[in-house]
């Protein structure tokens, strides 16, 4: 049975180049060039793993981003996406990761997936919060930290990655799946995948289109506010010991004063 | 064009990626261990799915072959030459010799094969070589004719009924060592007594293992270590005409003097971005280089006559790149570079890179002449780029004769 798949994925400025932070809402600069976050690579895979497009089986992406940026976008489907949602709309400035979870959800339930996947967190923001709030609003049940996904018929087994080892979850379809870097290694595009990436469709919506209130989303919308944002400590630095010939003991000694052996 | 569009880009960066996590790593091993390059090659093929593409091209090129129908005129917007440059370029940051095994064996090799043989032959060795599964050396050098490797060709194929036999050395041979098949440029000996130099030069396909061919092991050379170079014994090597390139000794559409030749154009415009591959790493590693290192209390960026060493750098970068970008555009509107063009190209490029090459060993000083610091790699490497595929000289002489014969 063919399988429909949807992955969340961000694209973000690129962590190779220079950030910088608007100085009115502290948020990230994201008026240039946004990649596939890399973290999101992971989800992807997994989705092209568990449902071959080749094979008829169809991966979307859903994605929000200002100014209708679809770079990252096109990168995922080289890899073999089959299409794309972008949600791009000036409204959606300064929305925090409920509001995006919002939108998401609802450009994901267009879609009646079997299956969503998503990285744990997002490199950029780091809040983590997100894919449990798209399930909550989607009303599907979520499934974190997975370490290995399998699809059996009407339901999924997980193992979900925990301090301890993991553990074995099933969960019936559809179902919200969070997956963590490094479970899969992403594939790299094929020359004729990033030929064919740039006439994928990706489907250009606004908030209306999906029937959302500019009130809900955005900064309008947020009810998460960064009211400042302070220079990190810098790191002191080490201590520097001169080998005179005792250097092992030193280093003996030191990793016994920090409880490592 | 001044840059690379979004989709070149996107295979730039996929490329890149595969440079650092596949071969990067296995720097040393390629070019102080002795591993020959082919498997990494033919991963990077398989990865990008290259190998499907050059089934695809096979099939096309082989279906026109047989019916009899012209090659298609390039239609503008067609061209591969992006694609092709821009992962040459990249490789070339790393190991520049990869791209020279690989091209040796795709581009000349089964090119020649592709466009002079007949359909059979084609079928025989062409689709093997594309895809990698075998590799593939070009042989027309002697120890005595580098510059002069057409008139001054002694190796010899005699008429012997219906079969040939083939006598006489070649060398600096690329793959040479490893080849499974190997295009042989040679002069026909047909009994009778036409000067040596005037001779057809008749071009045979010889697979690893025959009677009487010899392959050496690997050259010790200055640089590009990573492309296995050897010579070739033939010694009454016998052929029948099957191994005769188009199965015909007439020299239809110029013979093997013109297939020689007609590499000429692709394989200089492919050094020029060889060039710009080993530039555009040098100067980066230079500006890095510049920033940390401090003498006297400061970065020697600081100094002036460092700063004219990187100054220089980037218009050497900026130049070629320009010679590189306007190929593209010149292939992918469907024409093609005068010999002249492609001959000033490869001449500039190649002195720029060893000129920018030699100058970030300066500029790294003691350290530039350690390898861990890569440049002096690069420097060995991008000599060569002003001798193989004809010497800066031969290159001003083409350029002077295609511009005085106007």
């Amino acid at each position: 049975m063919a399988m429909n798949v949807v992955v969340c994925v961000k694209q973000i400025p690129d962590p190779a180049a220079p950030a910088s932070l608007d100085p009115v809402t502290h948020t990230l600069e994201r008026s240039g060039k946004l990649i596939l976050d890399d973290s999101d690579a992971y989800g992807v895979e997994m989705a092209l793993q568990l449902a071959p497009t080749d094979a008829g089986n169809e991966v979307t992406l859903v994605s929000m981003a200002p100014n209708g940026e679809t770079s990252g976008l096109r990168t995922a489907l080289a890899m073999g996406a089959t299409k794309a949602i972008l949600i791009s709309d000036p409204a959606l400035a300064g929305s925090d990761a409920l509001s995006t979870a919002k939108v998401l959800a609802a450009a994901i339930k267009r879609v009646e997936p079997d299956l969503v996947l998503a990285a744990t967190e997002s490199t950029d923001g780091y809040t983590g919060t997100l894919p449990v709030q798209v399930a909550e609003l989607l009303g599907l049940p979520s499934v974190t930290f997975a370490k290995s996904v399998s699809v059996d018929g009407a339901s999924v087994k997980v193992e979900r990655q925990t301090e301890a080892g993991y553990d074995e979850v099933t969960s019936p379809l559809p179902v919200v799946v969070t997956v963590t870097a490094g479970v899969v290694e992403p594939r790299y595009p094929s020359f004729k995948g990033i030929m064919a990436a740039k006439s994928k469709p990706v489907d250009v919506l606004s908030i209306a289109d999906l029937g959302i209130d500019a009130g809900q989303v955005g900064a309008a919308g947020a009810r998460q506010e960064i009211t400042d944002v302070s220079e990190a400590e810098s790191r002191s630095s080490g201590e520097i010991v001169v080998d005179e010939g005792d250097g092992a003991a030193r280093i003996v000694s030191f990793l016994e004063q920090i409880k490592v052996v | 064009m001044f840059e690379w569009n979004d989709e070149q880009r996107a295979i730039r960066d996929a490329v890149r990626r595969f440079v650092e996590e596949e071969i990067k790593p296995r720097v040393d091993e390629l070019e102080h261990g002795d591993t020959p390059p082919y498997e990494l090659i033919r991963k990077l093929y398989t990865t990008f799915g290259l190998d499907q593409i050059a089934r695809d091209g096979f099939k096309r090129t082989l279906e026109r072959k047989q019916s009899g129908e012209a090659p298609t005129p390039r239609k503008p917007g067609d061209s591969q030459a992006a694609v092709t440059l821009i992962t040459i370029i990249e490789l070339c940051h790393y190991c520049p010799g990869i791209v020279t095994a690989l091209g040796v064996s795709t581009g000349l090799a089964a090119g020649t094969i592709m466009k002079r043989g007949t359909a059979a032959q084609m079928e025989r060795w062409g689709l093997d070589l594309l895809t990698l599964d075998k590799i593939g050396a070009w042989a027309i050098t002697e120890p005595n004719s580098g510059s002069d490797a057409l008139g001054g060709m002694r190796a010899s194929a005699k008429r012997d009924g219906d079969e040939y036999i083939i006598n006489g050395n070649k060398t600096f041979i690329t793959n040479g060592p490893y080849a499974d098949t190997i295009v042989l440029f040679a002069k026909l000996d047909d009994g009778s007594d036409t000067d040596q130099r005037t001779r057809k030069v008749l071009t045979f396909v010889l697979d690893k293992g025959m009677d009487g061919l010899e392959q050496s092991k690997p050259f010790k050379k200055m640089g590009l270590h990573s492309s296995p170079t050897g010579e070739l014994f033939l010694s009454d090597v016998r052929v029948g005409r099957d191994r005769l390139l188009g199965e015909t000794e007439e020299e239809t559409g110029g013979g093997g003097r013109e297939s020689a030749k007609e590499n000429f154009v692709t394989e200089r415009a492919g050094v020029a971005a060889m060039s710009l591959g080993v530039i555009e790493e040098c100067l980066a590693l230079s500006i890095e280089y510049a920033k940390d290192r401090l003498l006297w209390g400061k970065p020697i960026g600081d100094f002036q006559l460092i700063q004219l060493k990187l100054a220089k750098m980037e218009i050497a970068r900026l130049n070629v790149e320009n010679l590189v970008f306007r190929h593209i555009e010149m292939a992918t509107a469907g024409k093609s570079l005068t010999l002249a063009e492609a001959s000033a190209m490869k001449l500039y490029s190649a002195q720029a890179a060893t000129e920018v090459a030699m100058e970030a060993v300066q500029l790294f000083g003691g350290n530039g002449y350690m390898s861990d610091f890569r440049v002096e790699q690069l420097a060995r490497d991008a000599k060569v780029f002003q001798i193989y595929a004809g010497t800066d000289e031969i290159q001003v002489t083409h350029i002077a004769r295609d511009l005085l014969n106007r």
